[in-house]
C-alpha cells in the first residue's frame, strides 16, 4: 500500500515537472526578461535595483512592452568580478534574459561586456552598464563594433565627457561666473575613472589641469588622494598656502565625511569645494557631518528639480514605494529601461537583435534627467545638455540647485555667509 | 622650508598622539594576554554606534550615553571576547584568530543593517570648535584635544604599570606567566583588568575623533590596521615600542604627505615597516615584556 502511494507521488511529481517544463518556454516567449546584477550590499546598487523594479512595475501597469509583461531577475554579485561573471552567464544562459543591466563599478561592466560577447551569438541579448563612469565600456564598442555592439553605457558623464563637457565647459562657467574664482586647486581620487582626467586622452582632450588653464584659470595645486585616506587636514594646509579660490574635487568614492569634517576647522575652511559626486550629494550628509558641509557644492541628482515631468514622480515613488533614496545609478538605470522599452517598441520584433540594437542607437525618450538615448557609433548615452546633473550647494541643511541657471532654484553663496 | 618642517613636525606630534589612542589597547592585549586580537576593530564601531543608540534611540544625555557605552564595551570585552573566545580557544591560535575576526565582521555587518549609511549617524562630541595657529600651522582645537587626550591616557597607563602593585604584577606576568602564577599573582583577575583597560583608549578615541573622522559601520577595519601596523613596528605587546612606533608612523605619513604625495602616505608607512622588520626582526622593542 505504501509502495503504491510512493509510486503515485513519484509519477505525479515527474509528470508535473514535465508539464511545467513544456509550458515554460511558452511563458518565456511571452514575457520580456530583464536581468539586473549589482553589489546588493552597496547603497548605489540597492538604489539602482529599486529603480529597476519601479521601471518594470510602471511598464507592466501600462500594459508591458509590445503587449508582453516584463519580468525582472535580480542577482547579487557581492562586488566580486568572478561572481559577477557567473551571475551574468546565469542570467543570459539560464534565465534567458533579453537584456542585462550591470549596475555597479565600471570594472564589472567590462567583465560583463566581455563575457556577453562570448555568449552573444548563441544567446542574443543587449547589455547596459548603468553606474560605471570609466570609458572602458564604450571603448570596447569603438574598438570592435561587431563584437561588442550589444553593449551600451548610461552614466551622468563618462570620463571623456567629464573632460570635454563638465571640465571643459560647465565647471569653468560655474567657477568663473558663479563662484568668481580665478585660481583652482584640483584633487583627484586614485581610481581608474580619474586616470584620463589626470593624464588626458590623446586626440580627445588634454588633462583637466590644461583644460582649466586653457579656460583662463590658474591651477595652483594638484594632488591625488588614495581611497583609504582619512587624514586630509595636512592637504588643506597646502591648499590654503596655494591661495586658491576653489577646491575642485574629482572624486566620488573618497571618505568625504572625514574630508568635510576636517575642512571646516582647517586653514582652507573659507575656500569652497566642489565634489563631482558621492555621499556629500545625499540628504543625510548634513547630519553625518553635523552641518560642517554648509557651503560645499556637489553634482547631485538628489534634488527636487523638475528637469522633466518624470523627475519628481520618480523621486517620490522611489522613496514612497521602495524606501530608497534615488542616489547615483538609480536615474541611469530607470532611464535606461524606458529607453530600452521605446527601442523595442520601435523595433516591433523581439527576435531581430540587430534591429533592436539599431533602434537603441537612434532612440530618444523623455527621462528623469532630460532625454535618454545612445550615441549610434560608441553607445554611451547622449550627454549634457540632453542629460543633466544639477550642481547643488548645501545651504541651511538643504541642497539648493545653483547651476545650470535654467534649473537653479537659488544662488551660490560664499561659505562664510552660510556658516554664520 | 621652515614652514614645511613645522608642518611635518606639528602634524607628526598631533597625529602620532592620536595613533597612540588608536593602538595602545591592542598592544596592551598583545603584551598581557599574548593574543593577537583581530576583533579589536569592533571596539571603535561599538563606541560610535552604542553612543548613537543611547543618544538617539534611548533619548539619553551625552554623558550617560558615554558611560553606558563604556559599560557595554567592558561587557563585550569580558563576556564575548575573553570568556567566549579567548578562554575557549587559548590553545588553538588559528581558531582564536578566525573567531575573533568573524565576530568583528558579524558585528560590523549587523550594525550596518541596523544603521545603514542613510541613517546619518553623527556623534556630537565637538567640544572644542575652531582652530589655532602653532607656528605657521593651523590646527583644529578638537584635533589638539584628541592628541592631548592620547598623551594623557598613555601616560596614565604607563604610570599604572610602573608605579602600582597591579602594574608590577602585569609586568611580571608579561615576563614569565608561570613564575608570576607561582608567586601568587591572580592571573585571571589581571586578565579581566587588561581586557577592561584595553577598551578604554579606543572608546575615548572615538569620542575625541568623531568630530573630524567619518563614522560608519566599517570604520573599525582601517583603525584595526593602523593599530596592527603600529603594534608590529613597535614590537608586539611592548608599550614603549608602541609609543615610538606611533610617532614614527606619523612622521612617515606626514613627511610623505608634505614632501612626496598624499596618496602614498599609507603605502610609505607599510614599506618603511617592512624594511624595518627585515632589518630588525620583532620591531623596535622586540621582546617579551610589556614595558
Amino acid at each position: 500500500m505504501q509502495k503504491s502511494r510512493l509510486l503515485f507521488i513519484v509519477v505525479s511529481t515527474v509528470l508535473a515537472v514535465i508539464l511545467f517544463a513544456s509550458t515554460a518556454p511558452a511563458k518565456r516567449e511571452k514575457e520580456i526578461r530583464l536581468g539586473f546584477m549589482g553589489d546588493l550590499s552597496a547603497p548605489f546598487s540597492l538604489s539602482a535595483e529599486a529603480a529597476a523594479k519601479l521601471a518594470v512595475e510602471e511598464i507592466n501597469e501600462a500594459g508591458g512592452i509590445l503587449g508582453r509583461p516584463v519580468r525582472l531577475f535580480v542577482e547579487d554579485t557581492g562586488g566580486e568580478i568572478p561572481k559577477g561573471i557567473e551571475v551574468y552567464k546565469k542570467l543570459v544562459m539560464h534565465n534567458r534574459v533579453n537584456a542585462v543591466i550591470v549596475a555597479e563599478k565600471v570594472e564589472m561592466g567590462v567583465a560583463g561586456i566581455q563575457i556577453g560577447a562570448e555568449l552573444f551569438r548563441e544567446f542574443p541579448h543587449v547589455m547596459f552598464s548603468t553606474i560605471g563612469s570609466g570609458d572602458a565600456i564604450w571603448h570596447h564598442v569603438r574598438d570592435d563594433y561587431d563584437r561588442f555592439k550589444f553593449g551600451f553605457q548610461t552614466y551622468y558623464f563618462v570620463s571623456s565627457h567629464y573632460l570635454e563637457i563638465l571640465g571643459g565647459k560647465l565647471l569653468p562657467d560655474f567657477y568663473g561666473n558663479v563662484v568668481g574664482a580665478k585660481k583652482i586647486a584640483i584633487l583627484y581620487e586614485d581610481m581608474d575613472w580619474t586616470r584620463p582626467i589626470r593624464r588626458g586622452l590623446p586626440g580627445v582632450s588634454p588633462p583637466l589641469k590644461e583644460v582649466y588653464e586653457n579656460a583662463g584659470f590658474e591651477v595652483v595645486y594638484e594632488a591625488t588622494l588614495s581611497l583609504d585616506q582619512q587624514v586630509f587636514s595636512s592637504i588643506f594646509e597646502r591648499i590654503a598656502q596655494s591661495e586658491t579660490d576653489i577646491i575642485d574635487c574629482v572624486v566620488g568614492y573618497i571618505d568625504q565625511v572625514s574630508f568635510i569634517k576636517q575642512w571646516v576647522d582647517s586653514p582652507a575652511r573659507n575656500i569652497p569645494w566642489f565634489f563631482w559626486g558621492g555621499i556629500a550629494g545625499m540628504p543625510m550628509a548634513w547630519d553625518m557631518t553635523g552641518g560642517a558641509i554648509a557651503g560645499g557644492s556637489i553634482g547631485s541628482s538628489f534634488v527636487r528639480v523638475p528637469i522633466t515631468e518624470k523627475t519628481i514622480p520618480f523621486m517620490d515613488n522611489m522613496i514612497g514605494k521602495y524606501k530608497v533614496g534615488p542616489i547615483f545609478g538609480s536615474h541611469t538605470t530607470y532611464d535606461t529601461i524606458f529607453g530600452y522599452r521605446k527601442a523595442l517598441e520601435q523595433a516591433g520584433d523581439l527576435k531581430d537583435i540587430n534591429r533592436i540594437i539599431k533602434e537603441l542607437e537612434n532612440v530618444r525618450e523623455t527621462a528623469v534627467l532630460g532625454t535618454i538615448g545612445w550615441d549610434p557609433k560608441y553607445h554611451y548615452n547622449i550627454p549634457y545638455p540632453e542629460y543633466i546633473t544639477p550642481i547643488v550647494q548645501w545651504q541651511d541643511g538643504q541642497m539648493v540647485p545653483v547651476y545650470p541657471e535654467d534649473i537653479a532654484l537659488g544662488s551660490f553663496k560664499p561659505v562664510t555667509e552660510l556658516r554664520k | 622650508m621652515i614652514t614645511l618642517i613645522q608642518n611635518i613636525l606639528v602634524y607628526t606630534l598631533i597625529w602620532g598622539s592620536i595613533y597612540l589612542l588608536i593602538s595602545i589597547g591592542f598592544s596592551l592585549i598583545c603584551g598581557v594576554l599574548r593574543i593577537f586580537h583581530l576583533g579589536y576593530g569592533i571596539t571603535f564601531v561599538i563606541a560610535a554606534y552604542a553612543m548613537w543608540f543611547f543618544l538617539t534611540d534611548m533619548n539619553m544625555g551625552l554623558v550617560t550615553s558615554i558611560i553606558l557605552m563604556i559599560l557595554l564595551q567592558i561587557f563585550i570585552a569580558i563576556v564575548v571576547f575573553y570568556k567566549g573566545v579567548f578562554q575557549q580557544f587559548l590553545d588553538e591560535e588559528e581558531n582564536l584568530l578566525v573567531v575573533s575576526i568573524l565576530l568583528f565582521l558579524f558585528a560590523s555587518n549587523f550594525i550596518n543593517w541596523m544603521y545603514p549609511i542613510t541613517a546619518g549617524v553623527s556623534i556630537p562630541t565637538r567640544f572644542f570648535p575652531g582652530s589655532v595657529m602653532i607656528g605657521a600651522v593651523t590646527i583644529s582645537k578638537q584635533m589638539i584635544a584628541a592628541a592631548v587626550t592620547g598623551i594623557i591616557v598613555t601616560f596614565l597607563l604607563v604610570l599604572m604599570f610602573l608605579k602600582t602593585r597591579t602594574g608590577l604584577i602585569i609586568r611580571a606576568m608579561s615576563q614569565d606567566l608561570n613564575a608570576a602564577r607561582l608567586m601568587g599573582a591572580n592571573v585571571d583577575n589581571m586578565y579581566y583588568l587588561a581586557m577592561i583597560l584595553s577598551v578604554i583608549p579606543p572608546a575615548i578615541c572615538v569620542i575625541m575623533i568623531a568630530p573630524f573622522w567619518s563614522i560608519d559601520p566599517h570604520m573599525g577595519m582601517p583603525l584595526l590596521i593602523t593599530a596592527l601596523l603600529i603594534a608590529i613596528l613597535g614590537g608586539l605587546g611592548n608599550l614603549k615600542g608602541n609609543i615610538i612606533a606611533a610617532y614614527l608612523i606619523a612622521l612617515i605619513h606626514f613627511s610623505t604627505n608634505f614632501l612626496l604625495a598624499p596618496r602614498f602616505m599609507t603605502f610609505a608607512a607599510l614599506v618603511a615597516t617592512l624594511i624595518f622588520l627585515i632589518a630588525k626582526r620583532g620591531g623596535i622593542m622586540a621582546g617579551e615584556t610589556i614595558w
